[in-house]
């Protein structure tokens, strides 16, 4: 209450001083107000912490890794649309014919058409590896564990990826760790 | 006298005939030289490129797949903008069948940067979710997914002379519009050899007898000579010039070029200070599609528009149009072009122009702008302007649309209810994709087909509140032992000496206080002191730096007013900014290209998308969080009534002193949308960011069917039910409760005293006794 006293008097002082008032008090407000909403707890089961893997270029962390959940889709097919599908074999093919350009463009229709779809960033961090890019190709494949959410089967391709383009960067003590990243997943992903 | 036999009179007339022979032969040279120079001139025109080809902008392509959420009237509505017409059966490309749920399209071929596409026919077969099937009407087969011809939006043109075209070659004209025209314009084109002796006489004859110029005898060729090589003065010199390089022209090049040439020099109509040449660009102009589609009124108006693209044209003078266009009808039929139900049809046609009076090709100048701007300093002004570069855009048609009609008519509605006059307010909007960062839509003003002040790029004014998550998001960042959401921050009175000497005492919107707040309220509710406690906790310099992760790059100075946004900030760069909080951390340069090729269709660049992590996954989730509360509870409430219930979208309201700015920044799962309001004076327009701003984004929303956030933590993050009152550990013993995420291993461990779980409390110790 003192405080509070203090700040209205400095409160009055400072009305004379710069001839502005610095507010009036709500009346009868005793603390925080409770929020309007009361959520219940959540009956989803907390995610997997994956330690190590919110930053795509910061130094890789190795951490024991848990068990991969049964209900993380295995492929693209399982969370896609047909039309993302469709356009998703159509980079592949491009792909294995050195067309890096075409079959970029079209993984960005896809992901414009499915913007959050983690398997089309997986595939895209892909292409730019492929082109060299690997500063993109990082931080793609960062972005695509980022939006999995824990899903161990699309990390595990995305450490791979992160793993060549830091050995394509120079970085070999980066690419071994985050080969040991991949290694760590395999096994889990293997024995669960 | 000298006698014809004498030698005086032969001698004078050896020297008159040698005079003669000599001034002939010197004329004669000087003639040539002359002829010489002008065919020079014409060879070194017509060889090679002719004209400066402005480069030509598309909107992006429409997808068209199974499972979009579309349906069969907004389809109709796609197909419409692009020029597609509605027909009994499918009538070549450009045309579609419309039925209650299945829409038959022939679609065009186009050349895309990534390969020619040529023309097919689909049925496109709707349900109540969109799009059911997609079948190739050729191959009887399902498609995954189609690609549509690009809306043509604009183009790049010198702003010096403004000539802008479209190149067609003769073959893509129809043949009656080169027919026609021939009738029309000079019937005896395929005789005469650049003039026409006959048609001179007639002339001379019609005018004499009307006793002024009622008939012109220019054939084609002159026509051409007139626009392509001469200045509109008009002499005999000029004249007897112009009939030298029409015969000149006809002795080099073969009809068809010529007729060629024509059909892409000759001005038809004028767009601001943009000159619309050629029947190409003519054909869009008017009618919004390619000249190949052109229906018989439509080739007659053309046509009719070359005797005066100005007292002939038809958005200003559409009587005096119709009666041109009737009476070239007339000649096509006289002439056997057309058979009389021809006629007779064509004739009973409305102009249908695109667009109705105020329609042009360009109808996105602001967007065009930024496209512009983005070439600048990647291609030189003069390939923008004369290569014929095709330019593949972000813009998405219907999400313009959605932001033009929104804005314009919200603000229009808001005048009225406070009975300001109609003018007084500006507008400005952008809307951006979340993860991929592309620009979809700009409105720069409230007159959004006219070019003028770009307000989403050009008008930076004081952001205000949206600055607060980034003060807090650097809070919570930077000092996650001291910040979490549910941090309490005093609402007290503040004030500081700046280094100006001055006071600087912030007091919060309503000048009241409200008590101690935990920090997510504090910004759901914009409230000002608290902001600016945090703030100085961790100081403006470290406000600055999360701000310019996010893609701000202007040079505010680390000051404290930073905290209540005393910076001055674009739209778009608003935009930029909150998309990297929407993508999580992930910043995507803001773009409005995708690809440029040549005119041929070859690949020059293309604009991949970019990511780059500039913030941290957790405290971003944290304060993405903390948006959505400003919508489900705090200063954007007004919003969540407009969507569907369960939406959960994120925001901030943004109010400027004296309420001279308004704001609404927000997002959805893949849109963000920034909108400002205010007055180009600087006066105080008496809305705040609630009253103003977030009443035309949240249109804008709704029209959008934006998709809701779906709130999943990152890994780096966990959550945990508290007690709203003392911000601990709470279960179902507590009565108010909140389930908050906090960056993994700093959430409360305590319960609070109202949690069943909670041991070792003296409520708990005796409950047990009793019990």
């Amino acid at each position: 209450m003192t405080l509070r006293f203090g700040a209205l008097v400095l409160a009055a002082l400072l009305l004379n001083a710069c001839a502005s008032s610095t507010g009036t008090r709500e009346g009868g407000v005793p603390y925080p107000q409770p929020p309007v909403s009361t959520v219940p707890p959540s009956t989803q089961p907390p995610m997997q912490p994956i330690p190590g893997t919110s930053g795509s270029t910061g130094p890789v962390v190795i951490e024991p890794v848990k068990p991969a959940a049964p209900t993380f889709p295995r492929t693209a097919e399982n969370i896609s649309g047909q039309a993302v599908v469709s356009l998703m074999r159509k980079a592949a093919d491009a792909r294995t014919q050195g067309q890096l350009d075409l079959a970029a463009s079209q993984l960005e229709r896809a992901q414009r058409i499915e913007p959050r779809n983690y398997f089309v960033w997986s595939a895209l961090a892909k292409v730019y590896l492929d082109q060299q890019q690997y500063d993109q190709a990082i931080s793609v494949a960062g972005k695509s564990t980022s939006l999995a959410r824990g899903n161990l089967y699309v990390e595990v391709e995305n450490w791979k990826t992160i793993a060549r383009a830091l050995q394509g960067k120079g970085d070999s003590l980066g690419a071994v760790q985050a080969e040991a990243r991949v290694d760590e997943i395999e096994r889990s992903l293997g024995g669960g | 006298m000298a006698r014809p036999s004498s030698p005086l009179f032969r001698r004078i007339l050896w020297f008159s005939l040698a005079a003669l022979v000599i001034g002939i032969s010197v004329g004669g040279l000087l003639l040539s030289g002359y002829l010489i120079q002008l065919d020079q001139e014409i060879r070194t025109r017509f060889a090679g490129s002719r004209w400066a080809l402005p480069a030509q902008v598309y909107a992006a392509a429409q997808d068209l797949y199974p499972g979009r959420k579309l349906d069969a009237p907004e389809l109709r509505h796609e197909l419409e903008r692009l020029g597609y017409r509605p027909s009994e059966v499918l009538n070549g490309p450009g045309t579609f069948v419309a039925s209650k749920d299945r829409i038959d399209v022939e679609v065009r071929a186009f050349r895309f940067w990534d390969g020619p596409q040529p023309q097919y026919k689909i049925a496109v077969k709707m349900d109540e979710a969109g799009i059911a099937e997609i079948q190739d009407l050729e191959a009887d087969a399902p498609r995954d997914i189609v690609r549509l011809d690009p809306m043509l939006i604009g183009s790049i043109y010198p702003q010096a002379q403004g000539e802008d075209r479209v190149l067609v070659r003769l073959d893509e004209v129809p043949e009656l519009l080169r027919k026609g025209l021939v009738a029309v314009e000079d019937r005896g084109f395929y005789e005469h050899f650049g003039i026409s002796v006959r048609g001179i006489l007639r002339a001379a004859l019609a005018n004499l007898r009307a006793g002024h110029a009622v008939q012109g005898a220019s054939t084609i060729t002159q026509q051409l000579v007139k626009n392509f090589f001469l200045t509109p003065k008009r002499d005999l010199r000029r004249k007897a010039k112009e009939a030298l390089m029409a015969l000149l022209l006809e002795a080099h090049y073969s009809k068809d070029e010529i007729l060629e040439a024509y059909f892409n020099e000759i001005h038809l109509g004028q767009d601001g200070d943009r000159a619309v040449h050629g029947f190409g660009l003519g054909s869009r102009f008017y009618f919004n599609k390619p000249i190949s589609e052109l229906r018989t009124h439509e080739i007659a108006l053309l046509v009719g528009v070359v005797k005066g693209s100005s007292a002939y044209n038809p958005r200003r003078n559409p009587e005096r149009a119709k009666a041109r266009r009737d009476l070239v009808l007339k000649v096509f039929f006289e002439e056997g072009l057309i058979s009389e139900d021809e006629y007779t049809s064509a004739v009973a046609e409305p102009l249908s122009i695109a667009g109705g009076k105020g329609g042009s090709v360009e109808r996105y100048p602001a967007f065009v702008d930024l496209v512009r701007r983005q070439l600048k300093g990647q291609y030189q002004d003069v390939d923008l302007t004369n290569e014929g570069l095709r330019i593949f855009t972000t813009l998405d048609p219907r999400t313009q649309e959605v932001l033009e009609s929104d804005l314009s008519e919200g603000i229009s509605k808001l005048e009225k209810d406070r009975k300001l006059k109609e003018g007084t307010l500006q507008t400005a909007g952008v809307v951006t994709s979340v993860d991929g960062g592309e620009v979809l839509a700009i409105v720069g003003g409230r007159e959004f087909r006219y070019a003028g002040f770009n307000r989403a790029l050009d008008s930076r004014r004081s952001i205000g509140s949206l600055a607060k998550p980034f003060v807090f998001l650097t809070a919570l960042h930077q000092q996650p032992d001291r910040f979490n959401l549910h941090t309490i921050i005093d609402d007290e009175p503040i004030s500081m000496k700046l280094p100006n000497k001055q006071v600087w005492a912030p007091q919060n919107y309503d000048k009241k206080l409200h008590g101690p707040q935990p920090l997510y309220m504090a910004l759901a509710q914009s409230y000002n002191l608290p902001t600016v406690r945090a703030g100085l906790e961790v100081g403006a310099a470290k406000v600055l730096e999360t701000m310019k992760a996010t893609g701000y790059y202007g040079d505010a100075q680390p000051n404290p007013s930073v905290f209540l946004g005393a910076v001055d900030i674009a739209p778009l760069d608003v935009a930029q900014m909150y998309g990297t909080l929407a993508a999580g951390g992930y910043q995507s340069k803001l773009s409005a290209i995708r690809s440029v090729t040549t005119k041929e269709g070859e690949a020059l660049n293309r604009y991949p998308i970019k990511v780059k992590q500039t913030l941290p996954e957790g405290p971003t989730y944290l304060i993405n969080w903390a948006m959505t509360k400003v919508i489900s509870l705090g200063t954007g409430r007004a919003a969540l009534s407009a969507v569907p219930p369960g939406t959960s979208l994120a925001g901030k309201t943004g109010t400027t002193d004296d309420l001279r700015d308004s704001w609404f920044a927000g997002f959805g799962a893949d849109r963000v949308a920034v909108v400002w309001m205010g007055r180009d004076d600087y006066k105080p327009m008496g809305f705040t960011g609630s009253s103003g701003a977030l009443v035309l984004w949240t249109r804008v929303m709704k029209d959008l069917q934006v998709r809701g956030l779906d709130m999943v933590p990152p890994p780096d993050v966990e959550e945990q039910l508290t007690d709203t009152y003392t911000g601990l550990k709470a279960d179902e013993g507590c009565q108010s409760t909140v389930l908050l995420p906090y960056l993994r291993g700093r959430a409360p461990t305590e319960f609070a005293p109202c949690a069943k779980s909670a041991v070792n409390t003296p409520l708990d110790w005796l409950r047990e006794i009793f019990e």
